[in-house]
This record gives C-alpha cells, sequence and structure tokens, in this order.
C-alpha cells in the first residue's frame, strides 16, 4: 500500500496544488482568496512546495506593485498524480 | 562605624539579591521561550494539521470546483474594442470614399492595427491581473487569436509585396481574411468556452467572408455603397454583440 505523500496530504499546500493542478499559473492574491488562507500561511507553504521541487514561484513587477506567481511544475504534477492514486486506494479500501 | 558597615553589606547583599532576580528574570525568559518553541512545534497550525483521506478528497473536488472557468467582469471587453473600432474605422473611410473619391484614405484601415495593437496587449494584461489567474482555456484562447494576428501581419506584407513589387492591388484579400479567419477563430473560441453568442456570431461573420470570396473569385468589385455596410454589420454580429452578451454574463454571475 502506497504511502500518502506526507508534503501534500496538509490542507493548504493539498488546496494549493488542486488549484495550480486546475491552472496554467495563479498569482498570490487569487491563492489567498481561493484557499481562504492568510497571507503569512500561504507564504510558508508556497516556500515548502517550491523548495521540494513541486511548483516554480516567479517574483515580478507590475507597475510598481510586487505580483508573486506560481504554477506546478512536473515534478510537482507527477506527485500529485500519484498522491490522487494512493488516496484511491486508501478511500477503496475503506 | 557599625552602622556604615552594615550598610555596607546590605548594599552588598542588595546586590547579590539584584543578581539572583535577574539570573531568576534571565532563566523564566528562556524557560518561556522555549516552551513557546515547543508550543510553536507541537501545536500544528490550520494547515499543517493532519486531514483524513475523505477530507483531502473534498479539499481537491472543492479547489477544482472554484477554479472552474467562469466570466470575470469585463469578459467582452477585448472584443468589444475590436468590434467598434473596426465598425468605426470602416464607417469612416466609408463616408470619407464616398465624399472624396479619394483612394488614398484606404490608408486609414491601418489606423484598426495600430489603435487594436496597443490596446489588446494592455487591456489583456489588465483582465489577468483581475482574475489572477491564468487557465488552460485562457492559454488556449490566446494561441488562437495569436495565429489569427500572424496571420493578418504576413497577409498584409503579401498584399504590399504584390502593390510594390508586381504592382498589383491585392487588398480585397484582407477582406476576404478578416471575414474567414476572424470568425473561424472565434467559432473555435465559442467552442472551447461553450459560448453559443460566439459561434453564432462567428457563424454569421464566416457566411459573408464565403460570399466575400466568391464575390473575389467572380470579379464582383467590392463597392463601398454595399459592401462596406456589409462588412460592418459582420463586426457587429461577431464582436460587438457577443462582448455585450459576454459582458452582461459576466454582470449577472458575479
Amino acid at each position: 500500500m502506497r504511502e500518502l505523500n506526507p508534503l501534500l496530504h496538509s490542507q493548504l499546500r493539498l488546496g494549493v496544488m488542486s488549484i495550480l493542478m486546475n491552472v496554467e499559473e495563479a498569482d498570490f492574491v487569487y491563492l489567498r482568496e481561493k484557499t481562504e488562507s492568510t497571507a503569512g500561511n500561504l507564504s510558508v507553504q508556497l516556500d515548502k512546495l517550491s523548495a521540494a521541487g513541486y511548483i516554480s514561484v516567479k517574483k515580478g513587477f507590475v507597475g510598481k506593485k510586487t505580483r508573486t506567481t506560481a504554477r506546478i511544475t512536473e515534478k510537482g504534477s507527477n506527485a500529485f498524480v500519484e498522491y490522487v492514486e494512493a488516496l484511491k486506494q486508501y478511500i477503496s479500501m475503506q | 562605624m557599625v552602622y556604615n558597615i552594615n550598610c555596607f553589606n546590605f548594599a552588598i547583599e542588595m546586590g547579590k539579591e539584584r543578581q539572583r532576580t535577574s539570573l531568576l528574570f534571565l532563566f523564566q525568559g528562556i524557560v518561556y521561550d522555549v516552551n513557546r518553541f515547543i508550543k510553536l512545534v507541537k501545536t500544528p497550525t490550520m494547515e499543517e494539521r493532519k486531514i483524513t483521506e475523505a477530507e483531502s478528497l473534498e479539499i481537491i473536488t472543492s479547489m477544482i470546483s472554484r477554479t472552474k472557468d467562469r466570466l470575470v467582469k469585463g469578459s467582452g471587453n477585448i472584443l468589444l474594442m475590436w468590434g467598434y473600432l473596426i465598425v468605426a474605422v470602416t464607417a469612416l473611410i466609408w463616408v470619407l470614399l464616398v465624399t472624396t473619391n479619394n483612394p488614398a484614405v484606404n490608408w486609414l484601415w491601418f489606423l484598426i492595427w495600430l489603435i487594436g495593437g496597443i490596446a489588446t496587449p494592455i487591456m489583456a494584461m489588465r483582465k489577468r491581473m483581475e482574475t489572477g489567474s491564468k487557465s488552460y482555456t485562457d492559454k488556449l484562447t490566446s494561441y488562437i487569436w495569436s495565429v489569427v494576428g500572424l496571420t493578418a501581419i504576413v497577409s498584409a506584407i503579401l498584399c504590399f509585396g504584390f502593390l510594390f513589387i508586381g504592382g498589383k492591388d491585392s487588398w480585397s484579400m484582407m477582406f476576404a481574411f478578416a471575414l474567414i479567419i476572424v470568425p473561424m477563430a472565434e467559432i473555435m473560441q465559442g467552442l472551447v468556452i461553450k459560448e453559443n453568442s460566439l459561434i453564432a456570431g462567428g457563424g454569421i461573420g464566416l457566411l459573408i467572408g464565403l460570399f466575400t470570396m466568391c464575390c473575389i473569385s467572380a470579379q464582383v468589385e467590392l463597392m463601398a455603397t454595399w459592401f462596406m455596410p456589409l462588412f460592418m454589420m459582420a463586426f457587429a454580429a461577431m464582436m460587438i454583440v457577443p462582448g455585450h452578451i459576454l459582458n452582461s454574463k459576466a454582470k449577472r454571475q458575479s
């Protein structure tokens, strides 16, 4: 039986990954609104996902404002698919 | 003297006591910080708490539903900008052609390219900033319209080539381009985002485009008196009507 990836088996990180699997790219404000999280927590979780190579984070400027965008990497996409597969096994067992 | 010695001893005792007190405070501070650190490590935040398998599934489903392609306010603005721009420039050229009969006014067609070419990326960037995300549908739509834009540039270069090298006027081909390639792209976009007004508008445009192609092939002259109003009608059906429909749907959704 496959183990659930601990990096993805967390509320906010899983939420972020689910969103990024569904869109090409999303900015920080969009992710914060959709996940209904706080900026601080989201920032920490994004760093963790980025450090694991699951997402790529790009920081840039639009006019005078900073804009942080995130998109899923191939590694992240594979990890998510594996997580869902493992999840299916757990659920079918119950 | 005794009093002074006592005072001195008292002072020393006080000093030692103060030292002990401050050490105690320091120790208490360290204990507090360690406790706080242990608490922070041990107590999971909402985002770190363990979730069940059922909750995981719920999160995934909920996030997918939240990121579904929805129309956002001003979704039809780019379409409206192009629609009104093309109709306005066509109307201007039509009036000038009919009143002055000077073919040089045809250079005004490039106003469409100039204004549209500058306004589109700005509006697209603003829209993306407002939505905060770029979906796969957005990406596909962007590719479709990029192909249209590139075809327009290549067509114009070919027409210039025919004019300056061969001395032949092939600009009527641009009308066929505008009424074949653009409606095709619009129908494709309509199919992708499941928007009937785009499919219907594109269908009308394509029909007029095929008629235009037949006229060019049959060497029927595209006279400004009847063709220009037809051209404006096509763009009103293709861009202005769907643009307003998209905006009103987006307004209802938000």
